[in-house]
């Protein structure tokens, strides 16, 4: 009976061949391509809808018509819309994604360069946000109804209600403020240039903790309430009975037998929030003001730099649909009816 | 210097919340004095950090997009022939030797020669010549580099290199803004960035931060998109003995209230505006000094001169009566504000002395108004005529705080007129958009105000439908007079003429105007001899030292 329990972890490994996967994926990338393409092309039109072009950006209000009217013809600004598309997309087939207008540098060189504090903002997140869902999931599956169930629950409500930047902002108060321990703002240190590595790497940590916890708590509250709900419901399933009346211990019970089979619809929680997390630290960049992809949009936006939008749009949706796609993946290998429909 | 024109007329809609132009009219006041008067003789070396609202735009001031942080960076590392000085307020500002060491007119006052100083090097060690200037010149004019100010350059028809220490410019007629035009733009490397082809300029920006080459006191040590970019002491900077800084961190905040509670802590030891609701604690401070000084930036509120509504100045005058815009600034800005009654701000030498604001005086303005035409006929508390009512859109940029508020006092007051008014908020870019086509009713705005005192593009009529001129004021003696000031060989002959652009402006109220403020920057005790200008807030960054931390 072990067995069968152990069985669950692996779910419906037997049915996959690989003919019907590789199917599956081929469709779902093909149709991934194609939103992708409507993305940005939608992108491209609202920006164009949008009175106002680069060029009349704030810092460009002394310029006269004709000045305006050069700087257009430069940057190619003054031909008709279908043909600044038609130019736009053929480049980007070329993956040439354009020059920034505000940045003067290619849009992809600025992009690869906030990638990194992007990811390291996630990942560090991310960590915050598991770590935190498994105490408080597993703590309130396991006291069901307790006092310590309906604090947790009035706490991970919370965390899932409250506005993140209200969250950073409050973190920014009580621990840069009113005890003083770690940094508020940046990624690095004023004098970080003048470090050794080790220290700057210390630097970065330091900087890198109230963010990620902001980030990590906002979305650590669904997923623990998420946990708890499925951990319940395996801990009253027949086997974790015979488990029990086996003469396991119950510590062998929960974390082997319960936790592995109440982890595997998580993994698919973690696939859908990715993208979640990723928007969540794009709030977060521009509180802290993290270096990230977030905050270059932001100031792309604000100067109507149509490549650099269009180009952080292309990676923020591509992250987008990759999460959902993986979602798509492993709810296909759990359960062939999607695979086949 | 190059500001003073960039800056010309651009609205600053940041001006309240970000850190955009700095501005000047004392020397700094007592209470701040510790900030410039130091304890002990200036010492050399260490760091000082800096904070602003955004980032440097980038290294090349042709092709980058002009920003206040980003003129304040260039200004530090390429020098002009002539350094603008900020005492403008008894005469037009003075210019002191800098690149070049002398200069001198010829007779018919059409070509002026530079002396350039002997012995001045780039920071690679290469000579600065006569040469680079005129290189400078030709990619100032390139139609690819499309440089922003090359308007500057329209009346110079040569710029010739005599020899390595002589250069020699060449106009095509004699005009009021000459000298300016010629000392417009920092002189550019040419050994260095002549490289590559003037086509490649706009997409390099990278390049020539990697190609960096300088002659004035800072370069650059690091930059850090969106982070900070640290300036470092250009040892080949030819004044002996400066700068006295080895280091200036240029630390980007993402707000206003971030950057003063860095300053609080010690972070930052320099904030170039901070809020008046600031103002207490930075007096509590035992660490910090207030440099309040007076801006070139005017609030006004525009009337679309084309809108039958506002056509008529004795209607526009009726308006102005009934804004009580002494209450307005009292309330936002307290004692670092007054009202403002000429384009010319009230700090610079050409301001006309006779003008007075305007009184608020809503019993004269409803009597104006009713000589008009307007009556309240249907007593609904809106005045009208021929079934149309006096109401309108007031429309100004999102994210000021203090122009939201005035929209809406504003509101308030001419509603006791019989005028509504429905305050709305922009975008900053559509705002531009719809100004600029002239598709608004009124707005509200900001301008800065530069020594040049070239009113062409506020005020004359051909400038409407050519970006400038926005509310839309055709007057054809307007239009003579600022021809007529700007053809004068000296500026200071052009005083009679803009005395009487002013009077007229205030006469028909093309625009009403709402007030003048001081900028309030917040200076860590540490650093001293620091002197902001109009210009720029860290005009004499390279005199600036500090005391060690601690």
């Amino acid at each position: 009976m072990v067995g069968h329990a152990e069985g669950l972890t692996a779910p419906a490994g037997p049915f996959i061949t690989n003919h019907t996967l590789s199917g599956f994926l081929l469709r779902r990338l093909g149709a991934s391509l194609l939103l992708l393409l409507l993305v940005l092309t939608l992108t491209f039109l609202l920006l164009h809808l949008i009175p106002g072009d680069p060029i009349d950006s704030a810092e460009s209000q002394h310029l006269t018509a004709a000045q305006r009217l050069q700087l257009r013809q430069v940057y190619g600004l003054d031909r008709p819309l279908p043909e600044q598309y038609l130019r736009w997309l053929a480049a980007v087939a070329r993956w040439d994604w354009g020059v920034s207008l505000s940045q003067q540098r290619p849009v992809s060189t600025a992009l690869r360069e906030v990638l990194p504090a992007t990811a390291i903002l996630a990942l560090a997140a991310l960590a915050v946000e598991y770590a935190l869902a498994l105490l408080l999931g597993i703590a309130s599956a396991l006291r069901r109804g307790s006092v310590l169930d309906h604090a947790i629950r009035v706490v991970t409500l919370l965390l899932y209600s409250v506005p993140l930047f209200w969250l950073g902002l409050m973190a920014i108060l009580l621990l840069s403020y009113v005890w003083p321990v770690l940094p508020a703002s940046h990624m690095r240190s004023v004098d970080a240039d003048l470090m050794t590595p080790a220290q700057r790497l210390l630097d970065l940590a330091r900087h890198l903790v109230i963010p990620a916890l902001v980030v990590g708590l906002g979305t650590a509250g669904g997923t623990a309430r998420f946990l708890r709900g499925s951990l319940i419901e395996v801990m009253s399933q027949d086997y974790i009975r015979t488990a029990r009346a086996k003469g396991l211990s119950p510590h062998r019970v929960v974390w082997v037998h319960g936790l592995r089979n109440a982890i595997v619809p998580l993994i698919q929680v973690f696939s859908i929030s990715l993208p979640l997390l990723l928007s969540g630290a794009l709030i977060a960049e521009v509180v802290f003001s993290w270096p990230g992809l977030g905050r270059l949009t932001y100031g792309a936006v604000l100067a109507r730099d149509y490549p650099l939008i269009l180009g952080a749009t292309a990676v923020s949706a591509t992250l987008m649909i990759l999460g959902n796609l993986l979602a798509d993946v492993l709810h296909a290998l759990a359960d062939p009816r999607v695979r086949d429909a | 210097m190059r500001s003073s024109r960039v800056l010309n007329f651009f609205f600053t809609g940041l001006a309240a919340g970000a850190l955009l132009v700095a501005g000047c009219r004392h020397a700094p006041d007592p209470e701040s004095a510790a900030a410039g008067a130091g304890p002990s003789a200036p010492r050399r070396g260490g760091t000082a950090v800096v904070g602003w609202g955004a980032e440097p735009n980038g290294v090349n001031e042709l092709t980058v997009p002009s920003s206040q942080i980003t003129h304040e960076v260039q200004f530090r590392m390429f020098l002009h022939l002539a350094e603008e000085q900020p005492d403008f307020e008894r005469h037009p500002p003075s210019f002191a030797p800098s690149l070049a060491k002398s200069w001198e007119w010829s007779p018919d006052h059409k070509t002026l020669t530079f002396h350039l100083r002997d012995g001045l090097v780039w920071s690679d060690g290469a000579p600065v010549t006569a040469d680079d200037v005129r290189w400078t010149w030709t990619a100032q004019r390139n139609r690819d580099i499309a440089w922003e100010n090359a308007d500057s350059k329209s009346w110079i028809t040569d710029v010739e290199a005599v020899d390595p220490r002589t250069v020699r410019f060449h106009f095509s007629r004699v005009y009021a803004k000459q000298f300016l035009d010629a000392n417009e733009g920092a002189i550019l490397p040419r050994h260095a960035w002549g490289q590559i082809p003037f086509s490649q300029w706009r997409k390099s920006a990278e390049w020539f931060r990697q190609h960096l080459v300088v002659d004035g006191p800072f370069t650059v040590a690091s930059w850090e998109h969106q982070q900070q970019v640290v300036l470092k002491r250009n040892d080949r900077y030819y004044e002996k003995g400066l700068p006295r800084l080895d280091r200036v961190v240029l630390r980007q905040l993402s707000d206003q209230a971030a950057g003063f509670s860095q300053l609080l802590s010690g972070e930052l030891d320099f904030v170039a505006q901070i809020s008046p609701a600031d103002i207490p604690r930075v007096k509590a401070s035992p660490r910090l000094a207030l440099i309040p000084y007076w801006t070139n930036l005017y609030v006004t509120v525009d009337w679309n001169n084309d809108n039958p509504l506002f056509k008529d100045p004795e209607v526009r005058r009726a308006l102005t009566l009934a804004i009580d815009r002494k209450t307005i600034v009292d309330t936002i800005l307290g004692p670092y504000g007054r009202v403002a009654d000429s384009p010319v701000i009230s700090t610079v030498w050409a301001h006309d002395p006779s003008l007075r604001p305007w009184p608020y005086d809503p019993a004269e303005a409803r009597r104006i108004l009713a000589a008009k035409g307007w009556k309240d006929t249907n007593g609904d508390g809106v005045l009208d005529r021929d079934g149309r009512l006096f109401a309108f859109e007031l429309i100004t940029n999102a994210g000021n705080q203090w122009r939201t508020d005035a929209t809406v006092m504003i509101q308030d007051q001419l509603k006791k007129v019989g005028i509504r008014v429905t305050p709305r908020q922009v975008e900053f870019n559509t705002l531009i958009a719809q100004t600029n086509a002239g598709k608004y009713e009124a707005a509200m705005f900001g301008y800065t105000m530069d020594t040049s005192l070239d009113l062409t593009n506020n005020f004359h009529s051909r400038s409407i439908g050519a970006d400038g001129n926005l509310v839309r004021y055709r007057n054809p003696e307007v239009d003579r007079l600022i021809e007529t000031s700007m053809a004068q060989p000296d500026i200071l002959a052009a005083r009679p003429y803009l005395n009487r652009i002013q009077q007229i402006v205030h006469r028909d109220q093309p625009l009403t105007f709402l007030w003048e403020s001081q900028r309030l920057t917040a200076v860590n005790r540490r650093v001293h001899d620091v002197r902001p200008t109009v210009n720029y807030s860290l005009f004499n960054l390279k005199e600036w030292w500090v005391t060690p931390k601690g």
